[in-house]
């Protein structure tokens, strides 16, 4: 017993970090964050111009993340019930329109509009918790019909037209902002006093911080805020989670599974009504075909946030996390002028990323951690390889190309206009030869490397990583020397993930052994 | 998807079994969307041009935007079921080929609208010339701002011509009239929410740019509504657009967007069906139907208005 006060009243920092770390780690939210600051660190680096990390940029990822975060919100929960939703984009748009529609045609005032619309996010949820709850039918049926009854249903109904622009209220649910109203006083110099200075700093700081500062992002944040805390303190909020994780057995200790199930579904279709408010507060007008594959992003959004598809695990801030990464991405790749294409693919890489993540999170096992480390490191050199890679390849290819398609006129075929345009002249067929061959040596160098990073992650040891990352660091300045700077921050990092995977066993045993003598 | 493509199937044959009765040609018209502003002129056209030749018009739209399976299935059933033409705007110019070439070589004729067919022949390619259009938007936009001020430009879909045609005449008529001028791109498919969004994040971290130019009205309104939401107002940063939508006119008259080059839409449709009737009934039509465009400035918005009737 003195040994463990011991340990406690004189922890090192080094202790203390490791215990952080696994206090960190053992957050579900935890391998998205991670996501997000890799992400936000490589697209600070590849930009120029405001820093990325700007809180005014920031605001404006969360401000397009409010209306699918509220969406995901909802999602989060069915999903930790072990059911899914799959008609959310569907209600979200079919609510959209409605509530658009009610307003710019029927002449209802904006309240009753905004009434109108939640009720039928109610009614919606209602009906397909019953189906789910009552009748038995799989969720994952009902709502891939809900999918197509409802946005058929909202295209019926408004003739699938855009309704004028809408009432100002609606500004209250995206783009308004707070401090509009001080800032347009302060310039018609109607303030006085600290109210005055008050003014004068938000004009001052206007475009720099309180432009984005909108109620998108603020009612964002309160119904995660508010969420979280119904679900950490109800009993609503612990039957959820029982019902995910072993649904006979909840009902056998006396809760009411079907209502309770039934609820949870009322309130994703709630949500995803909500979520249509929002986000016509800040678009041009209410039409049907809006929130189109939203429902694939709120699944998405989900499980990069740590839930389980299976149910009874998972949490509402890795979901929040979740949303803010797939916008981030978005706005990062756009803002980093990405070519289209490679946006798609980065998108879908980033997202194997953050749940590879999450599964070495969840396991227990130090080694698949190393490994984990080392492939990140070989796909980073991989990243840099691509850069010299890709010129020699495609000069390579084009060069191919070009003699495939002289062979095949020589042979007497008619040429598809496609194939003519593979023909290269004379000047391009240099180029492209000088092309490949200056790249030859930076390639071979950056391939090694990653035969190295690769052979790390099946087997090593300590001074092996060590040795690795070094080389990773010394290949920084041959790289530069041949015009490769930009490969310089895949470089760095690559060499930190070898690094760390070095220290992963020890860090597991000392962690081990604190867990131990705390308890 | 497979339930709306079996009730697309049903759908097809209930028509197809009820139109024998009547005795009319049957032209199978297979859209690119149902709910897209523009497409809905482009299918009035097309309504009003079958009731104007008597013909009963099959209109069949893809499950969502893009959803090239659907077409061709929609398509073979078309030709199982014994329609005297077709019409069809492709979701994919290439991917639709093997199907147009079976209709063609079973003697239907096919009439391409709005999207070419790459990699087929069909009877009539009948649509804006894209190209040509968006060098026309090029050279206005360039006039609308000084050599040396970047511009946004929100792209469509890039997998598909009209996407490329539009960006490429576009990028070459501006970059010749004003080579020092940065273009960043906002890259969507077709969807104004994407346009609102990579607006909003590049306007919010540059206080440089001049105008957005769009490669169509869906982009135009969401680069809108991206400028509201920063508190710009009309004519800070200048908007261009493409297609003559409605609400896009109507934001020109408000003092939002400076120049669009409209598609007639409504003529597209119109002149597709009417060729599509003429091949069905065995008469030559020409091969290429240009629909033409009409320059939409605050000068002439009126004019236009009236041609196409927006109130």
């Amino acid at each position: 017993m003195t040994d463990v006060s011991n340990t406690h009243t004189t922890a090192t920092l080094q202790d203390r970090i490791v215990l952080g770390l696994v206090k960190f780690f053992r957050a579900e939210w935890s391998g998205a964050f991670l996501a997000i600051l890799i992400l936000g660190i490589a697209i600070e680096l590849a930009t120029t111009g405001r820093p990325f990390f700007h809180p005014s940029n920031l605001m404006t990822i969360l401000n397009n993340s409010a209306a699918i975060g509220i969406v995901a919100g909802g999602m989060t929960l069915v999903i930790i019930t072990a059911g899914i939703d799959l008609s959310v984009g569907s209600v979200m748009g079919m609510t959209a329109a409605l509530t658009g529609y009610v307003a710019s045609f029927w002449g209802f005032p904006p309240y009753l509009a905004i009434m109108t619309g939640l009720s039928i996010g109610l009614a919606i949820g209602a009906f397909n918790g019953s189906l789910v709850a009552y009748f038995g039918m799989p969720a994952f049926i009902v709502t891939l019909a809900g999918l197509s009854i409802w946005r058929g249903t909202g295209h019926l109904s408004t003739g699938a037209q855009a309704t004028p622009k809408l009432p100002e209220t609606f500004d209250y649910f995206g783009r308004y902002n707070p401090f509009a109203g001080l800032r347009d006083a302060y310039r018609e110099g109607t303030l006085s006093g600290v109210w005055e200075r008050f003014g004068a700093f938000v004009d001052d700081n206007w475009i720099n911080f309180f432009r984005t500062f909108q109620m998108s992002m603020l009612i964002f944040i309160s119904f995660f805020v508010i969420l979280t805390i119904i679900i950490a303190n109800t009993r609503y909020g612990r039957w959820v989670y029982a019902i995910g994780s072993n649904e006979p057995g909840a009902r056998q200790a006396g809760i009411n599974t079907p209502r309770y199930t039934m609820i949870t579904y009322m309130f994703c279709s709630f949500s995803a009504a909500l979520g249509a408010l929002l986000f016509l507060g800040r678009a041009p007008y209410a039409k049907s075909d809006y929130g189109q594959m939203w429902e694939l992003d709120a699944i998405a959004a989900v499980v990069i946030g740590g839930t389980s598809l299976f149910g009874g695990r998972g949490s509402l801030w890795g979901t929040f996390m979740g949303v803010i990464l797939l916008k981030l991405i978005n706005n990062g790749l756009t803002l980093a002028q990405l070519d289209t294409f490679w946006q798609m693919v980065v998108t879908g890489l980033i997202i194997l990323v953050a749940v590879g993540l999450d599964i070495v999170r969840q396991s227990k096992d130090p080694e698949s951690v190393r490994k984990l480390l080392g492939a990140l490191a070989a796909v980073m050199a991989f990243l840099a390889l691509m850069t010299p890679g890709a010129i020699f390849l495609r000069a390579k290819i084009a060069l191919l190309e070009h003699n495939a398609a002289t062979s095949l006129r020589e042979a007497g075929e008619t040429l598809a206009a496609g194939q003519n345009a593979r023909l290269l002249s004379p000047d391009e067929i240099v180029q492209l030869q000088n092309a490949a061959s200056s790249n030859l040596v930076a390639m071979i160098l950056l391939l090694a490397l990653v035969l190295a990073a690769c052979s790390v992650v099946l087997r090593t040891s300590r001074i092996n990583s060590f040795v690795l990352a070094a080389v990773f660091v010394v290949m920084i300045a041959p790289v530069t020397i041949m015009g490769y700077q930009i490969t310089a921050p895949f470089l760095v990092l690559g060499g930190a993930s070898l690094l760390g995977s070095a220290y992963v066993h020890a860090l597991f045993a000392r962690a081990r052994a604190l867990d131990v003598n705390a308890h | 998807m497979r339930i709306n493509k079996t009730f697309a199937g049903v759908a097809v044959a209930a028509i197809l079994a009820s139109s024998a009765v009547s005795a009319q040609d049957v032209v199978g018209y297979i859209t690119k969307s149902a709910t897209n502003a523009g497409w809905m002129m482009i299918n009035q056209g097309a309504a009003d041009a079958a009731a104007e030749e008597g013909v009963k018009l099959v209109s069949v739209g893809p499950a969502f935007q893009g959803d090239l399976s659907s077409q061709l299935e929609v398509f073979e059933n078309l030709v199982a079921q014994g329609a005297k033409a077709i019409a069809v705007a492709p979701v994919d110019s290439a991917g639709i080929a093997p199907a147009v070439n079976d209709a063609m070589g079973a003697g239907i004729p096919v009439v391409a609208v709005d999207t070419g067919v790459s990699g087929a022949e069909v009877t009539s390619f009948v649509a804006t010339d894209n190209y040509a259009v968006a060098k026309v938007q090029g050279a206005v936009a360039a006039t609308l701002v000084e050599d040396g001020q970047p511009i946004i430009y929100v792209t469509g879909n890039q997998a598909q011509s009209t996407g490329q045609e539009r960006m490429n005449g576009f990028m070459e008529a501006f970059a010749a009239a004003r080579p020092n001028s940065e273009i960043l791109q906002v890259p969507t498919e077709w969807n104004s929410q994407e346009a609102q969004e990579g607006v909003e994040a590049i306007l919010n971290s540059r206080q440089d740019i001049a105008m957005v130019a769009n490669a169509w009205d869906g982009g135009t309104m969401g680069a809108k509504a991206a400028l509201e939401n920063l508190g710009f107002g009309a004519g800070d940063v200048k908007l261009v657009g493409f297609d003559g939508a409605g609400d896009a006119i109507a934001a020109m008259d408000d003092g939002w967007v400076h120049a669009n080059t409209a598609q007639m839409l409504y003529q597209m449709g119109y002149q597709g069906i009417k060729a599509a009737a003429a091949a069905a009934r065995g008469e030559d039509v020409s091969a290429r139907i240009d629909t033409g465009f009409f320059l939409v400035t605050p000068a002439t918005s009126g004019t236009y208005k009236a041609m196409v009737g927006i109130e």
